[in-house]
């Protein structure tokens, strides 16, 4: 560093400061390389006491805002009647509630059925993921193990098992032609096979149950996942599960190895479902089997993300984190200090480089430290007001999940920062800077929830806001509608897609603003 | 030497002249605001911003979750005015600049060397920053409902007519909504000084307390954000439907925006009268 | 205009900036149809005072009057005074002309007007660009535009060759001289005296908020101790030429190998003396006082107040910082 020592410091300060990157022309060589504009750029961002404070006030507004959301949230169990709900061996949610028409089998053994569905129950249409066809139980308890092979109205033939595990078969296989499923049991180990005429058959997938019993239920289900109704108006979400039944037909089924009861019984998996209101249907007419069932097996996500509930405050905090951004170039712009700058590094696209390397690297620690304070803080918080499991999962900071959204907060800030950055040297205005990031990170933020559905998505894709996805823990099924809703702080991307197309941004604002420097006089 | 110490002098006679200068102030305000070609891009944003966002807005609105448009009962004027959200952050810039621009230039020093009466001058700079938002505000309004009824129309939504009561009070409101953000902002400004300080509070107070409403969970808390911030509650004056489910009606919310103006205002004017430039 | 109306008058300043004293009874007047300088090292209080004439800083005590009135209650301020403070306090991206025009506007005066003193202060084409891109001197050249403009009977200036060209300097001194022969008040400040050397013809002297004088220029260069005249005589001559001089009520000192120095009495009256006793000489030069010198004799004191152990470093050497006072 070329740093002139000797000036008088506390005679002004400021000027000392602007000259700081600046030093004479004594020892050229020194100067030239990047580490020393680095050094330069970090020398004057930390020698401006008012640029500290707004970012410790960045941090602590991040902190605030996330620990009194976490405080004022609550948990309202909307219906008490229910049974509890079926654990996962995580201790997740889950549903398992399905119709389902059941022999016992001792030991090893397959079942065999031709399906024809599932198919609404006039006047409704079946939802795509309503499911017909085989099921092999450990017991009728809800969160037993199983495996399944089915179906689907709209999604192929599908085998499923542990809640969570979905493969898929032939996307051909459509409920309205009818369609030849196959379970087969070995030891613990359960095959699926699939044919469309009873002669070729093709394997779908294995599962292993875990600890099986010698007697296993097998037969025949029908399920139908509750349709989600949702009203959205200007901030109003009214969002209602209602409930669907789906019916099937089986004939040629056949089931062999050791059956020890004779008769088939059917059974609707945990309870009647109260959604759907009726109970399941079991008929047999000759060798026909028509069953009507309602309900589903497999996870039953939260909407609420604690991790991302968590770490809301950096909405807000990001605002004066940006600022910093912002002024670090326009400040130089307003007291014509950048072309002391300019004249200490002539390469102005990497004196851009340095400064960006800085306020990048101050702007991470500042959102790392943010979102590791608010997540410690409002997590003991968001537990105390009842998001336990199994209705949230339960989340600590060493998940990956929750070091991603924590590490990606700091990321996101960031590029940011950065972001604000670009801008300043591209429009020289501090206030316009300012507003432009507000507004294209804020505004999107506020109106997603009032804007409808699809365009908020888009918003949510496009815009830089989309860096925000990074703070999602919550893992997402396939084989289970859920709701994503801007409200609920859901992307529709996965975390490093959003973080990516913000670092895209960055990227194209920061070129865009080192090209301008060039062909500009400072 | 004219004798000694005469003290504060008589004030000057009413007179005409005096009529005359005080117009001479807004007609200075006006010439600077009117030479800074930052004025008329931020004066176009407004309107471009409005009516492109109002457009894109109700062009989304097709694909909606319901079925036939003519059921959704969707406040297609409202919707048509989302971009106000936009424009406002222009009107923000421009309005927190006619003051902490002068500040950050020195200019105060010659503007109150030819207008000492610092009210007066805050007074023109609010007529003037005020009617150029006025202005702008009416083409946006104008632009966006009528580009955003073309685009409804086309898919097939119902539109209440442009002359109806709650319409008009829609465009009214909306430009009058603008109007008082930029005086909010003005003021903000006199009494910040800062562009940066200045523009970052108003910032905050018409974005960041909106966002806070949306990220408190407890209902009551968020309904009383949402009626105390200035832009929620501001913005309620576009709703033309479904009046009851607003958090504040649409007067009394352009209410609270007026009083957030006026304390703007005062603190601006507190502030200039009070300390040395 | 009447006399009054072309008058300053600042009467008890007080003012502090925190633990700062800034203007500690700050009086002096200004009176029309001459320069007055207005003199004193960095930080003494010239812009203060300049600032509380405009109405722009508050006083806690006294009173700063133009043509009798407080600058607030002044009813077409811009025609009353014209003030130049800061040059650089421009709009960079407003263009000079406008710059002009809006201050224009603010007083109902005609657009003919601007284009008139852009003429007469020599801004020219450059009034047409945007100020953000003007030199120091095409700055001042604005400034001065815009204190022109209502064609005031007072004019300030705050350090305004600053930043000028040796030609701009000569145009600066000829404006100030020609502005004042029209019978206008113009307060000129500097720190440095030799600015104003050829150009005020009164003196406002101050340091460390207060006036230390107020005189014309005449009187301040006569009454320095360093205006005096040296005769050369013969050593036969000597005694009686001092004896001449000292009866006529002149100091004179004998500085050895045939110098007298006298003070007190101009070189013209020394001749007629010596030659009317018929003492011979050889020579009579003049040591004409600079008004440097007086100015750096009357701050002496108050800068060796001001400096403290640093010792008797010169308050307005020529090296000194360049820049106009910062209260800030």
């Amino acid at each position: 560093m070329t740093l002139p020592e000797t000036r008088d410091r506390d005679r002004d300060r400021d000027r000392d400061r602007d000259r700081a990157g600046a030093g004479p022309a004594s020892p050229p060589a020194a100067r030239d390389g990047f580490p020393q504009l680095l050094h330069a750029e970090w020398t004057k961002l930390r020698t401006v006491p008012r640029w500290g404070l707004t970012l410790l006030g960045g941090i602590a507004l991040t902190v605030l805002i996330s620990f009194f959301s976490a405080a004022g949230s609550s948990v309202e169990i909307a219906d008490q009647d229910r049974p509890p709900v079926p654990a996962g061996r995580e201790g997740q949610q889950l549903v398992d509630s399905v119709g389902f028409a059941h022999r016992a089998l001792h030991g090893d053994g397959s079942i065999t059925a031709r399906v024809s569905g599932p198919a609404g129950v006039e006047p409704e249409q079946a939802p795509e993921w309503a499911k017909a066809g085989l099921l092999i139980r450990e017991s009728l308890t809800p969160g037993a193990d199983y495996a399944a092979l089915m179906v689907t109205a709209g999604h192929g033939v599908r085998m499923q098992s542990e809640f969570a595990r979905d493969v898929p078969g032939s996307a051909a296989a459509s409920p309205d032609t009818p369609h030849w499923l196959r379970l087969t049991r070995t030891g613990s180990t359960v095959t699926g096979y699939e044919s469309a005429d009873g002669e070729e058959w093709s394997e779908v997938g294995t599962v292993r149950l875990a600890d099986a019993p010698e007697e296993l239920s097998v037969g025949l289900f029908v399920g139908s996942p509750d349709i989600t109704r949702m009203e959205r108006a200007f901030g109003n979400v009214t969002v209602g599960q209602l409930g669907s039944s789906a019916t099937a037909d089986f004939d040629e089924v056949s089931i062999e190895g050791g059956v020890t009861a004779r008769d088939w019984r059917h059974t609707d998996i945990g309870g009647v479902s109260p959604s759907a209101g009726d109970p399941g249907e079991f008929r047999r007419s000759g060798s026909v089997f028509t069953l009507t069932g309602s309900g589903d097996i497999g996870p039953a996500p939260t909407d609420t993300d604690l991790a991302a509930t968590a770490l809301n405050g950096s909405q807000l905090g990001l605002v004066l984190i940006a600022a910093v951004g912002v002024l670090f170039i326009t400040a130089e712009y307003r007291r014509g200090m950048i072309r002391t700058t300019f004249t200490a590094g002539p390469r102005r696209g990497r004196v851009l480089a340095a400064k960006a390397v800085v306020i990048g690297a101050v702007a991470f620690a500042a959102g790392l430290v943010a979102a590791l304070v608010s997540f410690l803080l409002a997590m003991p918080v968001l537990r105390d007001n009842g998001h336990v499991p199994p209705m949230f999962p339960e989340l600590a900071l060493g998940d990956a999940a929750v070091l991603r959204a924590v590490l990606g907060t700091g990321l996101l800030l960031a590029l940011i920062a950065v972001l604000a950055l670009g801008l300043g040297a591209l429009t020289r205005s501090t206030a316009v800077s300012i507003t432009a990031v507000v507004v294209v990170f804020v505004l999107p933020l506020i109106l997603v929830s009032t804007l409808p559905l699809e365009l908020s998505q888009w918003l949510q894709r496009l815009t830089p806001m989309a860096g925000f996805a990074v703070q999602q823990t919550l893992p997402r099924y396939g084989h289970v509608e859920r709701l994503c809703l801007p409200e609920n702080a859901c992307y529709p991307q996965g975390p490093w897609t959003g973080l990516t197309t913000l670092l895209l941004y960055t990227a194209a604002v920061l070129a865009l603003a080192a090209w301008r420097l060039r062909k500009r006089d400072a | 030497m004219s004798g000694p110490g005469p003290g504060p002098g008589p004030g000057p006679g009413p007179g005409a002249r005096a009529g005359a200068r005080r117009l001479g102030t807004v007609h200075a305000e006006w010439t600077k605001l009117r030479t800074l070609t930052s004025t008329w891009w931020l004066l176009s944003a407004v309107v471009g911003l409005t009516v492109a966002a109002g457009v894109a807005v109700s062009g989304s609105l097709t694909a909606g979750a319901c079925p036939v448009p003519a059921e959704c009962h969707e406040d297609t004027v409202r919707i048509g005015l989302t971009g106000i959200w936009l424009g406002q952050g222009a009107v923000i810039v421009l309005a927190v600049l006619a003051v902490s621009g002068e500040y950050g230039t020195g200019t105060i020093r010659a503007a109150l060397a030819a207008e000492p009466r610092r009210l007066r001058l805050l007074a023109a700079k609010a007529l003037v920053v005020g009617a150029l938002t006025a202005a702008a505000g009416a083409a946006a309004v104008a632009g966006a409902l009528l580009a955003g009824r073309r685009v409804l129309a086309a898919d097939g939504f119902p539109l209440p007519a442009l002359t109806e009561g709650p319409v008009l009070r829609a465009a009214a409101g909306t430009v009058l909504y603008l109007v008082l953000t930029a005086l909010l902002a003005l003021g903000a400004g006199a009494a910040l000084r800062d562009t940066a300080t200045a523009v970052t509070a108003v910032l905050a107070v018409c974005y960041l307390l909106p966002l806070l409403a949306g990220l408190v969970s407890e209902p009551e808390w968020q309904e009383r954000l949402l009626r105390l911030a200035p832009s929620t509650a501001g913005l309620a004056v576009q709703a033309t439907a479904n009046l009851d489910g607003l958090p504040i009606g649409p007067w009394p919310g352009l209410a609270v925006l007026t009083a957030w103006t006026a304390a703007a205002l005062a603190a601006g004017a507190a502030v200039l009268c009070t300390r040395d430039v | 205009m009447d006399g009054n109306e072309a008058q300053i008058e600042v009467r008890g300043l007080r003012k502090r900036f925190g633990a700062v004293t800034a203007l500690d009874g700050m009086s002096f007047t200004v009176e029309p149809g001459q320069v007055t300088g207005f003199v004193g090292p960095n930080g003494a209080g010239k812009s203060t005072t300049m600032r509380i004439l405009l109405g722009l800083d508050r006083a806690e005590e006294g009173s700063a009057l133009i043509g009798g009135r407080p600058y607030r209650e002044l009813r077409n301020p811009l025609l009353a005074v014209g003030a130049l403070l800061d040059a650089a306090a421009v709009h960079p991206a407003r263009r000079g002309r406008d710059h002009l025009l809006w201050l224009a506007h603010s007083h109902r005066l005609p657009a003919r007007r601007v284009d008139e003193v852009i003429e007469q202060t020599g801004l020219g084409p450059a009034a047409r660009r945007r100020a953000g891109g003007y030199s120091l001197g095409m700055r001042q050249r604005l400034g001065i535009a815009a204190a022109l403009l209502g064609d005031p009977p007072v004019l300030l200036f705050d350090e305004p060759v600053n930043g000028l060209d040796p030609e701009g300097i000569r145009w600066m001194r000829g404006l100030l001289r020609s502005l004042a022969a029209q019978g206008r008040a113009v307060l000129v400040s500097s720190h440095l005296m030799s600015e104003l050397e050829g150009t005020a013809d009164h003196l406002v002297v101050i340091g460390r908020g207060r006036v230390l004088a107020d005189t014309s220029v005449r009187e301040l260069l006569a009454g320095a101790s360093g205006d005096r005249v040296e005769v050369r005589t013969g050593e036969p001559d000597r005694d009686r030429a001092m004896t001449v001089l000292a009866d006529a009520g002149a100091t004179v000192a004998a500085t050895g190998r045939g110098t007298l120095t006298v003070s007190g009495l101009d070189a013209q009256r020394v001749v007629a003396l010596l030659g009317g006793a018929g003492v011979a000489f050889s020579g009579v030069a003049a040591h004409r006082a600079t008004l440097e010198e007086a100015y750096m004799e009357l701050t002496r004191e108050a800068a060796e107040f001001a400096a403290g152990p640093s010792g008797p470093s010169g308050p307005s050497g020529p090296s000194g910082p360049a820049s106009g006072e910062d209260r800030r």
